[in-house]
């Protein structure tokens, strides 16, 4: 039982660090659409990426003080509301970081089913 | 909304004064999203325990403004295994056996009340591993900041080379020069004891400038226990010299010199006073201090030697438990 709950804490801390990872990829590809802080997580949650508030905001206020985002606020529905979207800076790392992306899940792909890797 | 209003500015505490407003109004604006959000799903307004299950999930207000804030370490990964080392060897090895050793029993014999002294010693002790912890992490933190170079730089060739393995759980028979050595320590311990005791001046005082030491009457009464423990140095020395293989007999009888080392120094503590002080020229008082302080130093010697006395048994105990039993062949390597 003891073994079964520690293997159980094992995979969801891996699981979390896994997903870490693919925060910040989640966030500037949703953020090809301009939304505010709280749309953006229901977005995200609506496709299978959850992302907790504390983490969220942190990291959008991190992403636009790097030049990736840009944030204004503007009223809507009688609130003020502070809207992200993607600066050209932020465009251009997105994609560079798509290819990244993609080169991990196909190496990652051939580990997985024993290929060996063809170089040059 | 008082109870948001409330959290809001429990965080806003908490903030950077430069980026306070921003992030409390963002912060608000989510909060209230979620609470419109919640009041939809319920179809009524949220109530005060609503609203306060709302924010409990969201976090501790300083929790929550932790995570706006730049992460630092006072001491970072690389530092700290060589901080938790620092420490330990002197909060732990260190500063325990100072005041153990030296300090306390000093301080306790020196007094006038000596439960008062202990207590204060140990409060002392308390407040010295308190200062040493500021100081070494202020060092760590500082080198955490300013790296020294040493760090940066460094070259493979210049670590240490990798000791020679020591054979798992074999004792290894004493040396031929260890056990010679244990021989002439014996003679000599036997006949300076003597000389002590009998020969020389010092049994009647030892004298300079008009000052004379002299041991207490007590020290005659373990005059031939004392000898014949130093004594015993010779035929243990002779059997490692010549039957190095006799280790196990060799163990016991270490063992068995010990434990008489023990009784006898447990004996002498326990008395005392074990030299006497006498000065012409000094007054009554200085005389006194002079005693007091050159029986505290004897009290500290014997302690020390008690300590020293137990660490050998406790040695020679783990020996025996790893050799096996007697009757086992000679080792080959050992036979001279």
């Amino acid at each position: 039982m003891q073994h079964t709950v520690s293997t159980n804490d094992a995979f969801e801390n891996l699981r979390l660090e896994l997903r870490r990872g693919c925060l910040i990829l989640a966030v500037l590809a949703q953020l090809g659409t301009e939304h505010y802080g709280y749309a953006l997580r229901k977005a995200l949650a609506s496709r299978g990426m959850e992302i907790d508030e504390n983490t969220l905001y942190p990291l959008l206020r991190r992403l636009e003080s790097q030049g990736l985002l840009i944030s204004e606020w503007r009223e809507e529905d009688k609130r003020n509301k502070r809207f992200y979207r993607l600066s050209g800076e932020g465009d251009r790392i997105l994609h560079q970081l798509l290819e990244e992306w993609r080169s991990i899940n196909s190496s990652l792909t051939r580990i997985v089913e024993g290929e060996a890797v063809v170089s040059g | 909304m008082e109870l948001l209003n409330r959290y809001l500015h429990a965080v806003r505490f908490w903030l950077p004064k430069a980026q306070q407003e921003d992030i409390i109004a963002e912060l608000g604006e989510d909060l209230r999203s979620q609470i419109e959000d919640r009041e939809t799903q319920l179809g009524h307004p949220l109530d005060d325990d609503g609203i306060a299950a709302v924010l409990k999930q969201r976090g501790n207000p300083m929790v929550v403004a932790s995570r706006y804030l730049p992460r630092h370490s006072l001491i970072g990964p690389a530092l700290f295994p060589v901080y938790q080392f620092i420490l330990r060897l002197v909060i732990l090895w260190i500063l325990p056996p100072v005041f153990i050793l030296v300090v306390g029993p000093a301080a306790i014999l020196s007094s006038r009340h000596p439960s008062l002294a202990l207590i204060e010693t140990l409060w002392t002790m308390l407040m010295a591993a308190v200062f040493a912890f500021g100081v070494i992490t202020l060092i760590f933190a500082a080198l955490e900041r300013y790296p020294h170079e040493s760090t940066l730089r460094w070259d493979p060739r210049r670590l240490p080379r990798v000791p020679p393995a020591k054979p798992a759980n074999r004792p290894q028979p004493v040396p031929g020069y260890m056990a010679i050595v244990e021989v002439l320590a014996g003679i000599g311990a036997s006949l300076v004891w003597i000389e002590v005791m009998y020969w020389t001046r010092i049994a009647q005082g030892f004298d300079f400038d008009g000052v004379s030491i002299t041991l207490t009457p007590i020290w005659r009464g373990f005059f031939w226990p004392i000898l014949l423990v130093a004594l015993s140095g010779v035929p243990i020395g002779l059997m490692g010299w010549l039957r190095p293989w006799w280790m196990r007999a060799r163990s016991l009888a270490r063992l068995a010199v010990d434990g008489v080392s023990l009784i006898l120094t447990g004996a002498l503590v326990n008395m005392g006073p074990w030299v006497r002080v006498t000065a012409a020229n000094l007054p009554a008082t200085g005389v006194a201090d002079a005693n007091r302080w050159a029986n505290v130093g004897m009290s500290i010697g014997l302690g020390v030697a008690s300590i020293i006395i137990l660490v050998d048994a406790v040695q020679e105990v783990r020996r025996l438990v790893r050799q096996k039993p007697a009757g086992s062949s000679i080792p080959i390597a050992v036979r001279r």
